[in-house]
């Protein structure tokens, strides 16, 4: 749940009184763009993107233009334009013209929690416009601060003497900056960061800082950002259709965390417990659909509602359906087993059947009698199955339930149809 | 007085050995202790750490307490409360929901002035809130377990504090040793504990930091308060990507660290842990070097590769560490603290191939779970049937399911218009069993319950009589006789049933139709007691040549045979029974419950069925004049039942009609009204004690929720088509070129239909008579609609080569009404029309003849309707027997309305 760019970030800085460039979307007119550039002498045109994509200006991604023409032919290249950074692939719809703010001065400000401090820390250099990791240490300042009172005043005059910053950009910084923690701390966000502020001067020399690029992230269990009034699709490219299905079945009994991880992945993984989640997703790689954590004892519904939701999105597909989780604490295994044993009858009774294979490594409370809910249940529906309890090493069960995903896959799928009496 | 700092931490920390994390001293408070999670969790850990649980709170509920093996624990509305009564505490748990957790933090802090430790299990707290809770709890001097923490535990004194550590049995994981644990997992806390356990070492104190942004108790704390602890030895860390902690922390003894996570740099968003995402520099992969920098080693751990130091080893994958830290602790020179207690390779608990060939690597054997998982397993193993979980089954069912789009409903996963290609007697088993019988279970089912159809000389023939007599529907008149079928009647039987199962299920039976299951060594005087009588018993005797006549096979028949002596009825009656419930009994299809009332299922059906012939028509030797030789030896209970509800003797075409109509009315959902009735009985006699419930009130219940509206309605089409039909000399409505003008019988009513039509509409009143059986509110607005269910039969039909004359004409009368512009589009012409054709095509020649009148006619058309939803409703009894809680069905207050 990241915002970059402009577009929405200079709205969010006019709820903590931060000046912002001058700014069109999108929609702007040719007239309108031809006055922005008349007035400010330069726009720089940026992509729009969904969620936290940055390092854009290295990727040659922000154009800059004097001129009315060079701006709409950079508006044509970047609107549609896609952007390659580390694992992920975004796609821009849509560009901003952003005014040119002349100034000497370049600032780089973020906030975030930092598990060192284990307080929320501010990070400031007056040699921002770059990117802060190529900084020497000696230029960057990280001040923890206490939550109860947030940033004053003083922490930012105190990081700026120690950064032995000019004169003439301590007084508005001190002025401007505080004012972002209530926008950090009141709307449920984990990281805010301006890079860079610009220092632009008025017609008597004073400064004003200026935030020429915006990027937050917000915290998806804090519903404070709701009170932002985003747009509804803003995070929408954040989850697939899967994930946000099961996002709604979100609540704090419970876990229902779930991220794809490879749409034609043929092991299909229920994983129990935060611990597990990485084990499992660590050991079965791609070959995995799905990574999760479904632990925190869910309730019978709930754990039906997420396994009926999971088997409708990626059981067709699946080889083995892989029930793993350590010895749990709290989790009972009954009523989740029960659940997500109900939730395959059902599927199998509105889906038709297919071939499957079961593997399950499991410990915790009820767990005989959950494992008799699962053997009855592939009884029943003529799957084969091996249930190994808690005394089996964890990654020795997913080792096994990928030799047999890949024994299906060899023909297995084709062994397992004809003993289910079923078209492979 | 804040408490002072231990060590130099840049922050407050209060442990100075992990021997005080969780002690025998400590006394805890739990806010929310009757939510969910509390309720379950806390009397475990109150009763295993000595009931250290002062008193706890649940606004609104000061008085309750919260009941554990340990006592009661006192509930006050909130924490001033409760030390205003005298309690005093130093541990608070925190219970509550993310959007509370902060508030109950503020409150411990704000209020008791002793307290030192605070535990938080809450999961998806905001940052927003650790952020302050952390600020709070620094300035105040307290020590914050987690959150997302199960709590911290101590094998030594036998305390667990804050979270469910150990599991529903602590003491099966925590054996006392000499390792401490600290793991971002709650899960692998006792996971881990479990491995150790296995590879020889016991555990000290074990803390479950969880793994949100904030870990308020992380490495470099317990890492300090460890080398403090002259109980451990040394310690295992779980560490997952994200934040600094582990880098800060300065061991003094041997850990093995075991990173997991490296594939989570992928991620663009945590799962699972919401503090496991790094930043760039705090991945797994740095976290691995953190720790081999510290160990002194440069490579993992690994089976293959042990490299370790005097300083510890570092892991990818749980399952090493017990290998690590006993190499680890060998090159310190210290042995375990116990022999291993077992190996950690595969061992499958459960398993089947389901006959389906496995590579020799994948084949594993099953094998005995682990003490004392094993007695339970074979406890499991000795349990047959399936057992269902019981809640609410108000508007619920378990059996059949209406597709709201096809308005086709499957009963037991098979749509009702396959079941409508059954017989009744594969019906039977089909409703009851969950699966259609095959050829030997109809033969069984035909006569179990052909057994009780000649109801001649019984006290059930004279009620229904009188019933009839007095003018009631069929509905009543059925009930009438089943009422006096009560559960005293089938009590042997069900007793008989219950030994055949306790003893066969003991044997290893199978397959109920093995015949050469050997049974000798199983004879048994009890049971000869129990199932033979003092002389031959003609009934039972007539059974047992039905059966042998009809060459079935029963193990359980076999046996009642070699038992010596005089099988009773009720004997031969539970051992058919018994033979058809068997195999899904094997296959957990069904529970032993269900196989247990089979005997009275088929008294309740034989006798609804025999009750709804005149009583004229049963005599001491015939019934329907069918000679009992036959019905028992010979007769399909199809075929019976078409004699007994329409007379004279079915052809193929007729059975195929009946068993049509059967199959299409056996079950619309547990909406229906018959359904509600029949749930609604067994609701109130209260499923939870089964053996109380009345089998026949259920159908009783079921039979008074029918009508001439809902059941009886079937015989709207048969008049209507009576009334087009009556005058047309038509001689056989089943050939292929009927002797009647279909298009003149379809355009005569469409124009008096129109007439009458829009002489309502100039006279303003819109009350207009609807045609019966076109039309449905669901299967319209199309250019052109059809009911699938029509469409069905049709197709079926016409496989068979069958004609249908009233179908044609509904057909044709459909697009007449569209083409002279009556309706605004083709109609469809609904199943109740099939029903209709179908029913009145059979009987059409006796109905011509006048053998047959029209008011029996109409009897008839109700009557097939109770014959098919008898076995649909015995469905719903069943499962609600199996599945309901004690008067579900009935609707809350709230949900009621007072009409002025």
């Amino acid at each position: 749940m990241n915002i970059t760019g402009m577009l929405h970030g200079a709205r969010l800085l006019k709820l903590a009184g931060f000046p912002t460039p001058e700014m069109l979307g999108p929609d702007a007119s040719e007239s309108d763009i031809k006055a922005l550039i008349t007035k400010h002498g330069q726009v720089f045109i940026k992509p729009v993107f969904k969620g936290g994509v940055g390092k854009k200006g290295k990727a040659g991604l922000v154009g800059r233009a004097t001129d009315l023409r060079t701006a709409l032919a950079e508006k044509e290249r970047l609107y549609f334009c896609e952007h390659h950074h580390g694992n992920q692939v975004a796609k821009s719809n849509g560009v901003t013209f952003e005014a040119g703010v002349p100034a000497e001065h370049e600032v780089y400000f973020s906030l975030t929690d930092n598990t060192r401090f284990r307080a929320p820390t501010m990070t400031l250099t007056h040699h921002g416009g770059v990117d802060i990791e190529e900084l020497d240490k000696t230029q960057i300042v990280s001040v923890p601060f206490n939550p109860l009172t947030g940033l004053k005043a003083f922490i930012v005059a105190n990081a700026l003497s120690e950064l032995k910053a000019p004169r003439q950009i301590i007084s508005p910084l001190v002025q401007f900056l505080p004012n972002l923690w209530d926008l950090f701390h009141d709307y449920g966000m984990t990281t805010l960061e301006l890079n860079p502020i610009r220092l632009r001067p008025d017609a008597k020399g004073r400064l004003t800082p200026v935030a020429c690029d915006f990027k937050c992230g917000f915290d998806r269990d804090d519903p404070r950002w709701q009170r932002l009034s985003l747009p509804a699709d803003l995070f929408a490219a954040d989850y697939s259709d899967f994930e946000q299905e099961i996002n709604q079945l979100r609540t704090y009994q419970g876990q229902s965390d779930v991220y794809v991880i490879n749409p034609k992945g043929t092991i299909l993984a229920p994983t129990f417990g935060g611990g597990a989640n990485s084990l499992v997703t660590q050991m079965l790689g791609d070959d995995a659909s799905i990574s999760s954590d479904f632990g925190g004892n869910p309730p019978y519904e709930k754990m039906k509602a997420v396994a009926r939701i999971c088997f409708k999105h990626w059981l067709k597909q699946s080889n083995v359906l892989f029930i793993i989780g350590g010895k749990s604490n709290n989790t009972d295994i009954f009523e989740t087993f029960r659940a997500m044993a109900d939730a395959l009858r059902e599927h199998f009774g509105k889906y038709g059947a297919q071939p499957l294979y079961l593997v399950v490594g499991r410990g915790g409370p009820n767990l005989v009698r959950g494992m008799a809910v699962m053997r009855d249940t592939c009884e029943a529906l003529g799957i084969p199955y091996r249930i190994f309890g808690f005394d089996s090493a964890m990654s020795e069960v997913v080792d096994y339930a990928r030799r047999v995903d890949a024994w299906m896959k060899t023909g297995g799928r084709a062994e397992v149809a004809r003993g289910m009496k079923l078209a492979a | 007085m804040i408490r002072k700092s231990v060590g130099d931490f840049k922050y407050f920390t209060g442990i100075e050995s992990l021997a005080q994390i969780a002690t025998r001293e400590d006394r805890v408070c739990v806010l929310n202790i009757l939510g969910g999670e509390s309720s379950e969790v806390t009397p475990v850990g109150h009763a295993w750490s000595g009931a250290n649980v002062v008193f706890g709170t649940s606004p609104g509920r000061r008085g309750q307490v919260l009941e554990t093996p340990a006592g009661n624990i006192p509930v006050y509305n909130n924490v001033r409360e409760g030390l205003e009564d005298g309690h005093r505490f130093n541990c608070g748990v925190v219970y509550l929901p993310p959007s509370a957790a902060d508030d109950g933090v503020v409150e411990l802090i704000r209020v008791n002035p002793e307290l030192t430790k605070i535990f938080i299990p809450t999961e998806k707290m905001s940052v927003h809130d650790a952020r302050e809770i952390r600020a709070m709890a620094q300035q105040r001097g307290i020590d914050i377990f987690g959150g997302n923490s199960l709590g911290v535990a101590d094998s030594w004194t036998q305390v667990r504090i804050g979270g469910a550590l150990g599991g529903d049995s602590p003491g099966d994981t925590l054996k006392k040793g000499s390792v401490a644990i600290l793991s971002n997992s709650g899960g692998f806390t006792t996971t881990i504990a479990q491995y150790l356990r296995m590879g020889g070492w016991g555990t000290t104190t074990l803390v479950s930091s969880g793994k949100d942004v904030y870990i308020h108790y992380a490495a470099p704390e317990f890492a300090y308060a460890l080398g403090n602890d002259a109980r451990s030895q040394a310690a295992v860390l779980y560490c997952e990507p994200g934040g600094y902690y582990e880098l800060d922390a300065e061991f003094t003894k041997p850990v093995v660290a075991c990173v997991v996570g490296r594939w989570k740099s992928k991620l663009t968003r945590a799962v699972g842990h919401a503090g496991a995402m790094s930043g760039g520099g705090d991945d797994a992969v740095s976290k691995e070097r953190w720790f081999m920098d510290k160990f002194g080693v440069n490579a993992l751990f690994t089976p293959d590769n042990p490299v370790c130091s005097a300083k510890g080893a570092v892991v990818v994958n749980i399952a090493d560490i017990p290998a690590a830290l006993t190499a680890v602790m060998a090159t310190n020179g210290v042995a375990p603290d116990f022999a291993p207690e077992g190996t950690m390779e595969l061992k499958a608990w459960f398993g089947s191939n389901m006959g389906v060939w496995l590579p020799a690597e994948l084949d594993l054997p099953v094998v005995r779970a682990a003490v004392p998982y094993d007695a339970q397993v074979e406890a499991i193993d000795r349990h047959v049937g399936t057992v269902f979980a019981r809640e609410s089954m108000k508007d619920a069912s378990g059996v059949s399911q209406m597709d709201a789009k096809t308005q086709v409903t499957r009963l037991n996963g098979v749509s009702v218009l396959d079941a409508a290609q059954y017989s009744l007697e594969a019906n039977v088993s089909l409703a009851l069993l969950k699966e259609a019988g095959g050829e030997n279970d109809c033969q069984l089912v035909s006569v179990a319950v052909g057994a009780w159809l000649n109801l001649h000389g019984e006290a059930t023939l004279a009620a229904a009589q009188a019933a009839r007599d007095a003018g009631n529907a069929p509905n009543a008149v059925l009930a009438a006789a089943l009422a006096i079928v009560g559960p005293r009647r089938t009590e042997r039987a069900r007793a008989i049933a219950q030994a055949l199962i306790e003893r066969f299920a003991a044997a290893g039976l199978k397959d109920a139709l093995d015949q050469s299951f050997p049974l000798a060594g199983l004879l048994d005087a009890g049971d000869a007691a129990l199932m033979l009588g003092a002389q031959p018993d003609p009934r039972a005797q007539a059974m047992l040549d039905g059966l042998r006549t009809r060459g079935t096979r029963s193990v359980f028949v076999r046996y009642l045979e070699q038992l010596g002596g005089h099988p009773s009825f009720d004997a031969v009656l539970a051992a058919i029974t018994t033979t058809l419930g068997w195999g899904p009994l094997m296959r957990k299809r069904v529970s032993r419950l269900t196989v247990e009332c089979l005997p009275a299922w088929m008294q309740l059906f034989g006798t609804a069925i025999g009750a709804s012939v005149d009583a004229s028509r049963h005599e001491a030797t015939r019934f329907c004049g069918v000679d009992e030789v036959d019905l028992l030896g010979r007769c399909s209970l199809t075929e019976v039942a078409y004699v007994a509800l329409l007379q004279g003797q079915p052809g193929a075409s007729d059975l195929f009609a009946f068993q049509t109509l059967v199959g299409l009315l056996l079950t619309n959902g547990p909406g229906t009204i018959s359904a509600q009735g029949a749930k609604g009985a067994v609701s109130s006699d209260g499923p939870e004690q089964p053996e109380r419930v009345q089998l026949n009130k259920g159908l009783i219940g079921f039979l008074t929720h029918c009508g001439y509206a809902h059941g009886g309605n079937g015989f709207e089409g048969v008049a209507f088509l009576l009334a087009q039909f009556k005058d047309s000399g038509l001689a056989d409505p089943g050939s292929p070129a009927p002797d009647v003008d279909i298009d003149v019988l379809v355009t005569r009513y469409v124009e008096a239909y129109a007439r009458y039509k829009s002489d309502k509409k100039t006279s303003g009143n819109l009350d207009i008579m609807k045609i019966p059986c076109v039309n449905h509110p669901v299967f319209k607005d199309k250019p052109v609609n059809l009911d699938p269910r029509e469409v069905f039969v049709g197709e079926l039909m016409k496989k068979r080569g069958e004609h249908n004359v009233f179908l044609t004409f509904y057909k044709a009368l459909v697009q007449k009404l569209y083409d002279a512009g009556v309706s605004r589009n083709v109609y469809c012409v609904n199943v109740d029309a099939v029903i209709a054709a179908l029913l009145l095509k059979t009987v059409w020649p006796a109905y011509r003849a006048g053998t047959i009148k029209a008011d029996a006619l109409e009897t008839a058309a109700f009557t097939v309707f109770l014959y098919a939803r008898m076995l649909g409703c015995a469905a719903e009894i069943d499962d609600h027997l199996n599945r309901g809680r004690n008067m579900d069905t009935r609707a809350p207050a709230s949900a009621c309305r007072f009409i002025a």
